[in-house]
């Protein structure tokens, strides 16, 4: 069986996570991939971990490994006027073709779509840029830090209303790339469906910013429409949803309506101060959660994680565990779903990945390939695809073009 | 005016609270006709939690269900009563796509399985949106956006340095399964207008957050090690923090509001870049901060040095003294300082629309512009029930005094 997109071409201009995370949804849902590293030296996220045995090799990198699933790899320094003339012939028979060459260089380059498009009317080009394409931040730099911080999200998470003086915690990993890539995804297919009935492409400009501030639950609009400012050392707005220490670990005890709250209530034997007007409804516990906290600490503290969250579970309360890695690897519910892939790698060997975000009944998503490692399948495109010459391929390589 | 990339594509929405509602609000933003099917007998979470305008409560007021259900549609139907059961059968006949995430079995319990949608329209695509996914042992288990996080392994990775797990500071599995699952549906659409077959998908929310965190989740499968937390240090790049400025002049409802910046260098040359934008040339020769290796030995004092240059100054000041200098360094932003952010609003990000109840508020809008298609927001967030009547009649071929019929019955509350 074919992936859902089984037949679309898409070329990649991509470092580190957003535009490459926007190829690698497509490449794992069927698309075929080309993706262009800078010769010699490749994309950035190549040099960052984890590696194996905590020894940095260009192709043993976890992140590069992981976002390039299912690509064909070539290198083409597209900053020359040869190297230029090359990607554009890959333009000319693509469907996508997504980026994150940030505007300063495209200006330099010269990459934009209305020379794309000369070539190819029916090509989608999606620049998937930190603050988009216009706008007086548009030759910002960043990083993923920096722009996670833009979208307004990292001032909801640190220390609480206990801790003001400690700063605004980012979370972990690279999220802003993430939700850049992903929003650009989708962007990217609401062009390619159009493209499909018009005949023609167009340029879709992504910011991540913007991904980012259309992701803030429900803290934006305490500001159009109460004046309000909504930060971590605010109060929440209702309560309980905290961490709290039981016996052997940590669990997050959630209560969003009332009657889970109820249902926790009668968990906890019906304890007295459960009828206490201040823990009346999710909004006072919200206002009284110094005096509630406590008490939910004390009766958390005495069980274990796993008792809590099945027994919870069983009242149809939304406990959940704070998984650690170890726990991820070790459910038995992701086991039973095969939520785990096992990729071999010819230089980095055999590792589990995270897997599929969705199960399609009639498209598989599927590890089909490996991440590329650099320069794979530089005979395979610009010889045999492409029709390059063993000399020009030969001249190519030697001026560093490829 | 050429159309929008979904025109003409129908989305009977059985989804509620975020994570769903966020997945319809993208094909809603690619030009869908997204037809939320709610009811009052237990109306959506969202319209029941604030941001309320004055703090009164009311099922159309809250800014949080208006934000994510921009340019929707809103249809309320009681399932108690088969004539309900009846008008939606009849709204997923005429759909391309039919979405929920509902516990396990009901959709089914219903009669909006996939076969019995199949059945009602052969090409159908159908989403579930759970917290744990259809199979499974624990594929009944109850989800909710903010114990997501924890569970997703995501809050035992973030977090102060020698600190408990931390929380993401929002419910962020929900919007992150919403988008990936929106994507989904697209290829779905995409595929079907290949093969002219449609399909089901099935998405776990705590799935696609485990897509977000492949870096911990390789340290763990390469070297059989748990990450360290490690607050907001990056092992390649320093500085890498976010640091204190001024406070905001005023106060807002009495309270003095804390300003932050993000500061990073990537390498060498912008930590040089750095030294001479804060006015510390003779930095860039002090051998505590030579190399990255130096700069991670000694980042409690070089933080030290940096925040003590922030701390005396207001934010826009710092961001714009050090991008013109070349540095990466952005606004830790609030609510307050997105809404007036000058990139935002020069890209036309926030949208404006008058609602009847709420007037006219800053709403966020869509990531993305389209250059051939373009893309808006066509309405404000639905009062709840108003689409009923124009759905009913219009859409589905209900007679005026049938529709009255079913209102008297109750099947339209």
């Amino acid at each position: 069986m074919a992936g859902a997109l089984e037949g679309l071409k898409v070329v990649e201009l991509g470092e580190m996570v957003s535009a490459p995370y926007a190829a690698k949804l497509m490449a794992d849902a069927g698309a075929e991939v080309i993706k262009i590293e800078r010769p010699q030296i490749g994309d950035r996220a190549r040099t960052r971990g984890p590696f194996p045995a905590d020894s940095p090799h260009p192709e043993k990198s976890g992140l590069f490994l992981y976002l390039n699933t299912n690509k064909l790899g070539v290198t083409l320094d597209v900053t020359r006027p040869e190297g230029f003339a090359v990607l554009e012939k890959l333009a000319a028979t693509a469907d996508v073709l997504v980026h994150n060459v940030a505007p300063p260089e495209m200006d330099r380059i010269g990459l934009s779509y209305d020379r794309l498009r000369r070539l190819n009317s029916k090509l989608v080009m999606t620049s998937i840029l930190p603050f988009g394409l216009s706008g007086p931040y548009r030759d910002y730099q960043a990083e993923d830090l920096t722009i996670w911080c833009a979208g307004g999200v990292c001032v909801l998470n640190g220390g609480g209303p206990e801790h003001p003086e400690l700063p605004p915690l980012k979370t972990f990993g690279q999220q802003a790339g993430y939700q850049g890539g992903v929003h650009g995804a989708t962007a990217t297919m609401g062009a390619v469906i159009a493209a499909l009935r018009d005949g023609v492409g167009q340029h879709v400009d992504v910011s991540v910013q913007e991904s980012i501030a259309s992701i803030l639950e429900m803290t934006f609009e305490f500001w159009p429409y109460l004046g309000a400012i909504a930060t971590r050392v605010g109060q929440k707005p209702i309560q309980p949803l905290e961490t709290l220490e039981a016996k052997d670990g940590y669990i997050y005890v959630c209560c969003v309506e009332e009657h889970q709250w109820r249902n926790l209530v009668h968990m906890m034997g019906d304890p007295e101060w459960a009828d206490w007007e201040i823990f009346a409804n999710r909004l006072t516990r919200a206002a009284n959660w110094d005096a509630l906290k406590p008490m939910l600490q004390e009766y958390v503290g005495q069980h274990t994680v796993l008792e809590l969250y099945q027994t919870a579970q069983s009242r149809r309360v939304p406990f959940a565990p704070v998984s650690t890695m170890a726990d991820l690897l070790g459910s038995e519910h992701l086991k039973a779903r095969g939520f785990f892939v096992e990729i071999a790698q010819p230089v980095a060997g055999t590792h589990k990945y995270p897997g599929a975000p969705v199960k399609y009944s009639r498209t598989p998503w599927e590890i089909r390939r490996p991440a590329p490692t650099l320069g794979q399948h530089n005979q395979e495109i610009f010889g045999n695809r492409l029709g390059l010459s063993a000399e020009r391929l030969t001249e190519l390589s030697r001026k560093g073009v490829i | 005016m050429a159309k929008a990339p979904l025109d003409g594509i129908r989305v009977a929405d059985f989804t509620w609270v975020w994570a769903g509602p966020y997945c319809t609000l993208q094909l809603a933003h690619l030009g869908a006709e997204v037809i939320r099917i709610e009811t009052r007998t237990r109306p959506c979470v969202t319209r029941q939690l604030p941001p309320w305008p004055d703090n009164q409560m009311g099922l159309n007021r809250s800014g949080y269900f208006n934000q994510y259900n921009q340019g929707k549609k809103s249809l309320t139907l009681n399932f108690k009563h088969p004539e309900a059961l009846e008008a939606a059968r009849k709204l997923v006949a005429c759909s391309d796509i039919v979405t929920n995430n509902f516990a396990a079995g009901v959709m089914e319990r219903l009669g909006f399985g996939f076969e019995d949608c199949k059945k009602l329209r052969s090409d159908i695509i159908m989403i579930s949106l759970s917290g744990y996914g259809d199979t499974g042992p624990y594929h009944d288990y109850v989800a909710y956006g903010p114990a997501q996080v924890p569970l997703s392994g995501l809050s035992s990775l973030t977090g102060y340095k020698g600190w408990p797990p931390m929380h993401a500071g929002f419910s962020y599995a929900d919007p992150n399964g919403g988008v990936h699952g929106a994507f989904a549906v697209l290829t779905a659409l995409y595929n079907r207008a290949k093969t002219g077959e449609g399909q089901y998908i099935d998405m776990s929310q705590w799935e696609c957050a485990m897509g977000l965190l492949a870096e911990g989740i390789l340290e763990y499968t390469m070297n059989g090690r748990e990450p360290e937390r490690s607050g907001n240090l990056d092992p390649f790049m320093s500085p890498h923090g976010v640091f204190r400025c001024l406070d905001l002049p005023e106060r807002i409802a009495d309270v003095v509001i804390d300003q932050w910046v993000s500061i990073v260098c990537a390498d060498d040359h912008q930590w040089l870049r750095l030294t001479r934008a804060i006015g510390k040339p003779e930095l860039a020769a002090d051998a505590r901060f030579m190399t990255l290796a130096d700069r991670k030995r000694n980042e409690d004092a070089l933080e030290a040095i940096v925040n003590e240059w922030t701390s005396t100054r207001r934010v826009a000041e710092v961001v714009e003294s050090l991008q013109a200098a070349g540095v990466a360094a952005s606004a830790c932003a609030d609510n307050k300082y997105l809404a007036e952010d000058p990139n935002l609003n020069a890209r036309k990000y926030f949208v404006e629309l008058e609602h009847p109840e709420v007037g006219v508020r800053k709403h966020c809008g869509m990531p993305w512009r389209m250059s051939a298609t373009p893309c808006e927001v066509r309405a404000p967030g639905p009062c709840i029930g108003q689409h009923t009547d124009e759905v009913l009649t219009n859409l589905l071929g209900y007679s005026a005094s049938e529709v009255e019929h079913l209102r008297a019955l109750g099947a339209l509350e």
